[in-house]
Formats: structure tokens, sequence, C-alpha cells
């Protein structure tokens, strides 16, 4: 297919093809409420997924539907309820850092006291990575991100979307095989998400990781996704899970124009449309 | 609008110009009698001195203007200007030492760890409720009146200052930003170095220039109530003579002690803050 023609034969994943049925993380029967008894509210209820090698999976819902959650869940990062999560064969433990997982936050984490190059670094810098080895790399990073001449700079001199750039980087730089993504252009202008999807995509299409997307936007899933999970509103559960059959390379802009997005864009609008009325409704 | 900075200079040295001439000649216009009654009796020279007879003072103080010479000055007065300007520059130096690593250290392992911070939560309370000052005749006991006194003081009224903002700083790190160091591989450790001391820093510089005031006001204060040398020593010794000009001598003295080592902060200040917005002009 067209999309594998696009691997890289030397990237490591290209070797992994065969293997691409090959499920990287399994979500099982999985909860999460906040506060206990009564009092508690439910905020993720028996949800199930997959997501196999090289796939690009969006979860998609309304806000407060519980998906950053399902993400920080496995991710490790706050503790679940119920259920059970793996990435490969290893149970996911709150707290521990599973170096296969890259995270790309949706608030802007870049340190301010580093400069673009310091950040895109860090990863590698606490690794001991060497300086010339590490130089290389963030140097092909920024070239990567279109960040170039800003390398010397602080985040402060820095737009929204630069700095999410840098975010991205710094995350992309330790070559996670899985890269969960929370929002992460959520705070980002029309046009600069535009712009981030565009290289999201270059990435991606390159290197093929296996991507769990956390967004509320239905244009933003159908422009970057292969396949779409859709949650319903507050408790988060599976509502829907639908693969995206847009051919890639996908160009973000052409795409979103096509006729073919237009009628997937409504279909699945009312589906969640309705997810939204409920979220108002309470 | 923008006034030039010329034009701030030229009222800065006309108002110091106004100042400098009242103190002087100010209290010499009661021999006209028509004036007489719109002179203030706080510029008796008697109180305040006057700026001719400072000089003289200095002069005298700090060996430059003595017959014998300097050398033979300084060695008969152990405690000249600059030797009590030493004093108390080295207590006050080692004071400022001690208690900013100590607040940074205490800051950081209490703002860290929330166990900790409840357990000694009512225990800082009740000692940062004590005024410092009150504790200095006890320190006096406890350590004499040679240079651990002062540097005693100096250390207490600083730590209080650096760890209170340090300890905020600390807590007001971004946690997502620490989730983000740990999900790119940072240990614990790296955390603290890389994340959490870097984010706290500009609260700890935020207490640095009150540090060094505080500092100095310590070292004083622990060599006014008791001490061999220093430039405290100096003021009452000469509060004791009613010499008002040597008073003045070891409080400019302070002055320019108390603006240069701000300066200094505010320096390396703008250097390890670069990255903030604040900081730019300098970076």
């Amino acid at each position: 297919m067209a999309l594998a023609q696009r691997t890289r034969p030397d990237t490591p994943l290209a070797q992994a093809e065969p293997a691409r049925e090959q499920i990287r993380v399994t979500v099982r029967n999985l909860d999460k409420r906040y506060g206990s008894g009564e009092a508690g509210v439910k905020a993720v209820d028996d949800v199930s997924f997959e997501v196999k090698q090289g796939e690009f999976v969006a979860l998609l819902g309304p806000s407060g539907c519980g998906k950053s959650t399902i993400l920080n869940m496995v991710a490790g990062l706050i503790p679940r309820s119920g259920g059970h999560i793996a990435i490969d064969a290893d149970e996911v433990r709150h707290g521990d850092v599973n170096r296969k997982v890259g995270y790309v936050f949706q608030r802007d984490t870049v340190f301010p006291w580093r400069t673009v190059e310091a950040n895109i670094g860090y990863g590698l810098e606490i690794a001991g990575v060497d300086k010339a080895e590490r130089r290389a790399k963030v140097a092909r990073a920024i070239e990567t991100a279109g960040l170039g001449g800003f390398g010397a700079k602080f985040p402060r001199m820095l737009s929204g979307g630069m700095r999410q750039r840098v975010a991205l980087m710094r995350t992309l730089i330790m070559e996670p095989e899985i890269l969960l993504m929370d929002e992460p252009f959520g705070a980002l202008d029309t046009h600069t998400k535009l712009e981030m999807h565009k290289t999201l995509l270059e990435i991606w299409e390159r290197e093929r990781q296996t991507v769990l997307f956390v967004t509320h936007d239905l244009g933003e899933a159908l422009t970057l996704a292969s396949r779409i999970i859709l949650l319903s509103a507050r408790p988060g559960r599976l509502k829907e899970d639908f693969e995206v059959p847009f051919a890639r390379p996908r160009d973000a802009v052409a795409l979103r124009e096509s006729a073919e997005f237009g009628r997937l864009y409504s279909h699945i609008w009312h589906s969640l449309g309705e997810e939204f009325r409920r979220t108002k409704a309470e | 609008m923008k006034h030039s900075s010329a034009k701030v200079v030229a009222w800065q040295v006309a108002i110091l110009v106004v100042v400098l001439s009242i103190w002087e000649w100010g209290w010499s216009l009661r021999a006209i009698a028509a004036l007489k009654p719109l002179v203030p009796g706080i510029l008796d020279p008697y109180f305040i001195s006057k700026p001719s007879m400072i000089w003289t003072s200095f002069l005298k103080l700090s060996c430059l203007g003595d017959a014998a010479g300097f050398g033979a000055c300084f060695a008969r007065n152990d405690n000249n200007l600059w030797l009590a300007l030493l004093v108390t520059l080295k207590n006050m130096w080692w004071g400022f030492v001690f208690g900013t690593v100590s607040g940074v250290a205490c800051g950081l392992v209490l703002g860290r760890s929330d166990y900790l911070s409840r357990i000694f939560q009512p225990y800082v309370v009740a000692m940062n409720s004590i005024p410092r000052i009150a504790l200095v005749p006890l320190i006096i006991l406890m350590f004499g009146l040679g240079d651990m006194s002062k540097i005693v003081t100096a250390w207490i009224v600083v730590f209080f200052v650096v760890f209170f903002n340090t300890f905020e700083g600390t807590r007001a790190v971004d946690r997502d930003q620490i989730a983000a160091a740990r999900l790119l591989g940072a240990s614990e450790m790296t955390v603290l170095r890389t994340v959490v001391i870097p984010s706290a820093l500009a609260w700890v510089f935020a207490s640095l220039t009150p540090a060094v005031s505080f500092a100095l006001i310590g070292v004083i204060v622990g060599e006014f109530i008791g001490a061999e040398r220093g430039l405290g020593k100096l003021i009452i010794e000469a509060e004791a003579r009613a010499n008002a000009a040597e008073m003045m001598v070891a409080i400019f003295a302070m002055m320019v002690v108390g603006i240069l080592l701000a300066t200094i902060v505010r320096q390396l200040q703008s250097y390890l803050l670069r990255w903030q917005p604040q900081f730019e002009a300098q970076a």
C-alpha cells in the first residue's frame, strides 16, 4: 500500500512491518470514579479498546467525557478505579514510567528556563547521551519542526504554536514507539492548528508511531487519525469505534475541502451532536 | 510620556545639592533674626551633624587624614572604619550564606513533601512569630560577644525569609512540567535539579534582596547589644560620646554596603533568570 512505501527502510518500524497487527495498547473494562460512595462521580465507565502497532487512534468525545482521564491512566499518570491497561504485555501501574511511551500535554509544559535546543534535548541530556550526538539529533528535530533559527531562543520569545512544536519534538526525539497526545493543539488558533496537523502528519506518515490522540475536535480527528473511538458524555462510555477511510499521505488542507470529508464529518456530527446536547442538559 | 534620562539625572543631582546645602548651612540661617523661626530644631548639628563634619570624621575614622600616616593610625585603632566594615561584612556574609543555604534546603525538602510540611507546619509558624530581634540578647548569651553571635543572628533572620520563599516557590512548581520531565525519563533527583530548582529560583531570588538587608540588620543589631568591633559598635561608641558625625559615617558606610550588595544580587538574578520576561533587557 501507498503508506508502507513511504516508510523509510532504515527505521526499526519498517522491520516490524509483518507484526503490523500486533496489539500495543490494551484497555479492558476500564473504570474511573472520583470520590467515593454517594458523593463519588463516575468519570469513565467500562471502556475497552485496543490499539495496534502503527495505528493512529483518536479518542474523540465532548468536553468532560473522561477521554483525557483515560489517556492519563494509560500513561500511568493517575490511578484507575478498575479494569486493566497494558502496554504490550506489561500491566500499566500508576507512577511507573514506560520508556516506550511518549506523552504530549495540552498545556504548555515547555521549560521556560531552557532554550529551545535545551528543551528538545532534555530527555537525551538526562539519559546521558553525549553532547555531539545530542546536538545532531536536536538540530534534526529543529529542522523537522520548522523551528530553524530559534534554537538558542528562550520559550517566552516563541508563539504558542511554536512552543507546542518544541514540546512535540522534546517528546519525539526520545523515539517513543507509542505516542500519547492529550489535545496537544487544543489551545491553538485554527490556522496554527492546521499547520501543526501538517507537521504531525508528515512526521507520523514517515515514522508510523503508534498514536493515541485525545481530542474534542471532530475535524482534527478525521484529518489525523486512522481510527476514531467515539466516547459518550460523562460518564465516558465507548459509543462507536470506526476506521477513517481517507488515503495516505494526507494533505491536512486539501482533505478538509474534499466532499468525502464533509460527508463523514456530518454523519459523525449527528452522533456526536447528540452527546453534546446531553452534556448541556445536565 | 517618556522623560529623557539626562533630565532625570539633573533632577536627582538638584535634589542632592539642595538637601546637602540645607544640611550644611541651614542651621547657620538662625543667625539672621528674621529667618530664625523658619529653621526647624531638627537641623541642629548636635543631632544630625553636618556634611563637612561628617567628612572630617570620615577622614579621621578611616585613617585617611591622619597626621601620623595611614599605617600607624590603622594599627592604633582596632575599630577603625575599615576594620569595622570588614568585621560587619564578614559576619553578614556568613550569616547570609548559612541562612540562604539552609533556607533553600529546608524550603525544598518541606516544599516537596506534603507529609513533612504538615508535621513541621505548627513549629514553623511558632518560630516565625517570634520577632527575630528579641532573640539577640539570648544569642549573645549563648555565643558571646564575638563574631559568632552576629553570624547566628543574621543567619536566623535570613533563614526565615529565604525558607518561606523557597517553600512557596517549590509548591508553585507546575505539576505538568514535573510530569513531563518524569515521562521523559527523569528520576526524582533529576526532577528536583532540572525542574523544581530552576522553577523555584525566581522565588528564591525574590527573597535574596531583602535577605541582604536583613543580614545587615541582624549583624548591626547584634553589634548594638554587645560586640567588640563592627559598624554597629562604632555607632554605639559614637553615641556614648554624643558624636553624631561619627554615627553618620557608619550609617553612610552601611548605605554603601547595602547598595553594592543589592546590585550584585540583582546582576546575578538577571543572569540566572534571563529566561523570564522582566529580565529581557539584560539577557
